[in-house]
């Protein structure tokens, strides 16, 4: 295996845009290949999209050729359409890594887009409705608030987290959004706001979910030995986990205890060779209030149950025990499902530049995970990242 | 611009409601091959399978076992009284076909050894509570098919 590294990426401005898919895609691609000297579309031997679903909010499928024909790319190698619902966007990325990794592959692009506006916002909510078991429990309207807010009802049972806990990673994520320009979100918001905000599922209101967004962005991925041909500063991919168990209720491991992002974690720490203490920075897929608290616990950052107790005491903000979403995570950027795992790589390789606003960066920070869940935190996908 | 032609079209107005967006499943034997959880739920018995060989209780139902994969599998009853594992009420934010039906209670149920999603029925948010008894309820859409939700006993 040879190691890759992440030399520049680009991203469209997320929320609601008033521009088609493709253009969105135009948008990100044109400013990925103008973030990195010395490199063209032409060169580009991989290409891997990530999009939730395409078929299902543009009616259009074969994305992934569509992207290399409005990016002037030529694929050689691979290309393909990566799907993983909202880890999406990390299977591209992946897959990209794999390709050159494995050295299939010189150059490789791994891309995200999602446009998921529509004029009939409930027919976006039915497309979030078939990501469980459809037929089992699609069919009673589960789609992604009701199950969250479920879970959420359960921790708070089980462990006592309060709905105040949970507003405060609201409050955290979208204070770190005031200073991202990309971000659909730049307001803060208080625990009161959260609170009162319209009643989506109980427990949760508006402001304890992350928003239907438009965005795209992409990064290119090489040989780290090749990478300073290109650019003095490069990521590093150092490690990776993703673990998947069931995927109906039924066969979930555990309703409050995210299993499979034990066994990830655990898979991403080894295989980068360092220790949890070791991690600087971590973007953490925060769809949901709720989610964020129960990845503290996931990850070991804190005791099972005590995910809220953990930011009410401040430690996942920067200049705290871990800079957990100093991007503005999900909650404040937007999550275009198949891009959100490309809008969050493309910020730590900011971070590690020092391209961010002062605000929100995390100075010195050496080492990054990046996660996102997948349908009912049945899979987890983790990538660790280092400067240089 | 006077040879270029102008011309308004019609499209039909009211569509029936494509299979794609249709939530519930195809029943019969003709599109599945546990059209018998549909016979015995018109039957009024929820029921799945059950391992033949290693015995363990399979939701939702299946033809082969993921644990062992025998397809010696067997139609168990699953008693029609469950207990409110978890529970929401979709407020805003309902899918195509269910928005009419808003606010609707969901709740994760716990019966027979499975953990199970239904819509609960008459009731609120407010009305039901962890642990809370439930019964089966089954709905009939018009064209015949059918499919399990729950209601409030307690
Ligand atoms: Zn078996």
């Amino acid at each position: 295996m040879r190691k890759v590294a992440i030399i520049g990426g680009g991203t469209t401005k997320c929320g609601k845009r008033q521009a088609t898919w493709r253009e969105l895609v135009q948008e990100a691609g044109k400013a990925m290949f103008d973030n990195v000297d010395n490199i063209s579309p032409k060169d580009v031997e991989a290409l891997l999209v990530g999009a939730a679903q395409p078929e299902r909010f543009t009616f259009q499928v074969h994305v992934a050729p569509m992207v290399a024909e409005h990016l002037g790319i030529i694929p050689r190698k691979v290309i393909a359409t990566t799907e993983l619902m909202c880890a999406s966007g990390q299977a591209a990325i992946r897959y990209a890594w794999a390709c050159v990794a494995s050295g299939i592959a010189d150059v490789a692009v791994a891309f995200g887009v999602e446009k998921m506006y529509m004029p009939d916002m409930a027919e976006a909510q039915t497309n979030m409705a078939c990501v469980l078991d459809r037929e089992w429990d699609g069919v009673n309207a589960i789609s992604a608030p009701p199950f969250f807010a479920m879970t959420a009802q359960r921790h708070m049972y089980e462990f006592g987290t309060t709905k105040e806990q949970m507003a405060l990673v609201s409050v955290k994520n979208h204070h770190y959004s005031t200073m991202n320009p990309i971000a659909q979100f730049q307001k803060d918001v208080t625990v009161e706001k959260v609170l009162q905000s319209p009643m989506i599922a109980p427990p949760l209101n508006l402001f304890d979910c992350s928003g239907i967004t438009d965005g795209a962005a992409g990064v290119i991925l090489v040989p780290a030995e090749d990478a300073k041909k290109y650019t003095d500063t490069p990521m590093q991919i150092i490690g990776s986990g993703q673990a998947s168990i069931g995927n109906a209720i039924n066969n979930l491991a555990n309703i409050t205890d995210w299993v499979p992002l034990r066994m990830a974690i655990k898979e991403a720490l080894r295989t980068a060779k360092i220790s949890l203490n070791e991690v600087d920075i971590a973007e953490l897929h925060d769809c949901f209030t709720i989610s964020e608290i129960m990845e503290y616990e996931a990850l070991g950052l804190c005791e099972k149950g005590k995910g809220g107790k953990f930011i009410e005491n401040g430690e996942p903000y920067i200049g705290g025990k871990i800079a957990v979403n100093p991007r503005g995570g999900l909650l404040g950027c937007g999550h275009p499902l198949g891009a959100t795992a490309l809008l969050q790589s493309i910020d730590i390789l900011q971070q590690f530049r020092g391209e961010v606003p002062k605000g929100r960066h995390v100075k010195g920070g050496k080492i990054a995970v990046t996660h996102n869940l997948s349908g009912p935190a049945n899979v987890h996908s983790l990538m660790v990242y280092a400067r240089g | 611009m006077g040879n270029i032609e102008f011309e308004k079209i019609t499209r039909p107005e009211n569509i029936k409601l494509p299979y794609m967006l249709d939530f519930y499943p195809l029943e019969d034997e003709k599109n599945t091959k546990i059209s018998r959880f549909f016979t015995n739920l018109k039957k009024g018995h929820l029921t799945t399978t059950n391992c033949g060989e290693c015995r363990k209780l399979l939701w939702p139902p299946r033809i082969i076992c993921p644990h062992c994969l025998s397809d010696k599998l067997e139609w168990v009853d699953l008693g029609s009284e469950g207990e409110l594992y978890a529970f929401t009420e979709t407020r805003l934010g309902a899918p195509l076909g269910f928005v009419q039906d808003a606010p609707f209670c969901i709740g994760m149920i716990s019966i027979g050894g499975l953990l199970i999603s239904a819509r609960i029925d008459n009731a609120k948010y407010e009305d039901l509570k962890i642990g809370g008894k439930v019964r089966l309820k089954i709905v009939e859409l018009k064209d015949g098919r059918v499919f399990y939700r729950f209601r409030r006993t307690s």
